[in-house]
């Protein structure tokens, strides 16, 4: 689905990935870990053409996402869906208009009040049903994310990207934003990759593991095998022990 | 230590080439977006309008007619103590204002007041990953942010400006009348006015207003950290803004002198 080789990215003369080799079978459901500013958004948006790679080689589908123009790029990314760290709502729209806002621009001939049933819909569907009117000053975090997951759900895309799903959200409302990322899951067999600093609520969702540490990786592979990784960064920080190289 | 100082000097000249074929670049897309505008750029377009044009009524109008009064104050002085003749204090007043003064006036105080606010409003997309959601979704930033900023700005700078020639004009003919005792029929002589000092000065009312969302939408969309950032990128749009006003003043003036005002 999606291959990375030997991936570099350069922000401000400041190298942030270095030789990211990483291989994404369909329907796979990876976490991204690591400490702080390791590279782990900025990933997360190379494989959606948002940043160019400096050098190395990435594919989604198939098809060299460095390589298309901006306009191109826009036809890959019809298959990918992004929560973003920062939920990214668009304060100039009501929360209704954000959830269909990636529908309607996928679906320009689609009548008003479909997107309107749809978004609805995908509101009910993450527990935020009468909202539709609000705009995002209005909600609570947690109500914020999950209209971003909301509407990086909508179109049912084959590839999900949840940056931070979870982020300064209390224990119940992080286990009811797994659960729902789990049943959005099932529903579409979805090709999922998951950015968080809750490591075990992100290990109960996730089947695979990469971790990131200054842009480069530590350790790639099922999620069982993380314990036994004997990489000093990867074991002090899943341990969370203050003794170490981090 | 002068390797260094070399090698930042190096950066900054880098950094700078980059950045002005960067603006270039979003122009360039400006100017194509403008030929793609469809329905929702145009409700766009009506509400930036408002934005621009409607909230900087007041400020033009204060700021341009007090200036107009203190200008054709400072000039009758100036006669009173020489000739005391002040009957070419209108004309050359009412020229000077349409195709010099108002047009850098009203752009360099929209620079400011609207330059800033689409730096603002830009970088805060931008900190907040609000624009790679747009591109997300297949939005191209500077077609959906830009565009209607854009067409709006140079309507709106274009219509600012002929009401702020005539709020100066009338300011100044009022100081003339009330302080000097020069005769309106004296001050509102039209016929120093030529079609290319009219041309010159609308030409440069519209490049003006175009200039101004693309160089502090290009500051608003290229904004990086926080906060401080945004801060950062709406300094840069007010004193980038200004600069190129200034600079496209000075060369449509020119090719104006060269051309339709020659002989003037």
């Amino acid at each position: 689905m999606i291959h990375c080789d030997g991936l570099s990215l350069q922000l401000t003369h400041r190298p942030v990935l270095s030789d990211v080799t990483w291989h994404i079978e369909a329907g796979s459901v990876w976490g991204i870990i690591g400490p702080p500013a390791s590279g782990k958004s900025v990933l997360a948006k190379t494989l959606c053409g948002l940043f160019t790679p400096r050098q190395g080689r990435l594919t989604v589908d198939g098809v060299d996402l460095p390589g298309l123009p901006e306009p191109d790029r826009v036809k890959v990314r019809r298959k990918m869906g992004m929560l973003f760290q920062n939920n990214a709502l668009f304060d100039f729209l009501r929360v209704r208009e954000n959830v269909s806002f990636p529908l309607a621009r996928q679906n320009p001939e689609m009548p008003h009040h479909e997107l309107v049933a749809r978004a609805q819909e995908r509101l009910r569907a993450v527990g935020l049903s009468g909202s539709e009117e609000k705009w995002p000053s209005e909600l609570s975090g947690g109500m914020k994310k999950r209209v971003g997951i909301a509407r990086a759900t909508i179109c049912n895309a084959p590839v999900l990207i949840y940056d931070e799903p979870t982020a300064g959200l209390d224990p119940v409302t992080t286990s009811k934003i797994y659960d729902l990322l789990t049943d959005l899951r099932r529903k579409h067999a979805s090709t999922v990759i998951a950015i968080s600093s809750d490591i075990p609520a992100l290990r109960r969702f996730v089947d695979h593991i990469l971790f990131l540490h200054e842009g480069r990786i530590r350790y790639c592979g099922p999620e069982s095998g993380l314990e036994a990784c004997q990489d000093p960064v990867v074991y002090q920080f899943v341990r969370g022990q203050t003794e170490g190289p981090l | 230590m002068i390797s260094n100082f070399l090698a930042s000097v190096g950066a900054f000249v880098l950094g700078m080439i980059e950045a002005f074929f960067q603006a270039l670049s979003i122009a360039g897309r400006t100017f194509r977006g403008v030929l793609h505008t469809r329905g929702r750029a145009r409700g766009e377009v009506l509400h930036q309008m408002y934005q621009i044009g409607n909230r900087s009524l007041l400020f033009v109008t204060v700021t341009l007619g007090a200036l107009g009064m203190v200008l054709v104050f400072q000039v009758c002085l100036q006669i009173n103590k020489i000739t005391g003749d002040q009957s070419q204090v209108g004309p050359e007043f009412l020229r000077g204002m349409v195709h010099a003064f108002v047009p850098i006036l009203t752009a360099m105080m929209l620079a400011t007041r609207v330059g800033a606010g689409i730096a603002a409003e830009l970088g805060s997309m931008t900190v907040t990953e609000q624009v790679d959601a747009l591109r997300m979704t297949g939005v191209d930033p500077v077609d959906y942010l830009i565009v209607p900023r854009f067409l709006a700005s140079m309507i709106m700078t274009l219509v600012l400006g002929i009401y702020a020639t005539v709020i100066v004009v009338l300011a100044g003919a009022l100081m003339a009348h009330t302080a000097f005792d020069v005769n309106y029929a004296v001050f509102f002589v039209f016929e120093k006015i030529t079609w290319g000092d009219l041309g010159v000065g609308l030409t440069k009312l519209v490049v003006h207003g175009g200039a101004i969302p693309i160089v502090s939408g290009y500051c608003g969309l290229s904004t990086t950290g926080g906060s401080e950032g945004v801060g950062t990128a709406t300094t840069r749009a007010v004193i980038n803004s200004s600069l190129t006003v200034i600079i496209l003043d000075f060369i449509i003036s020119a090719i104006g002198l060269m051309t339709v005002q020659s002989g003037t």
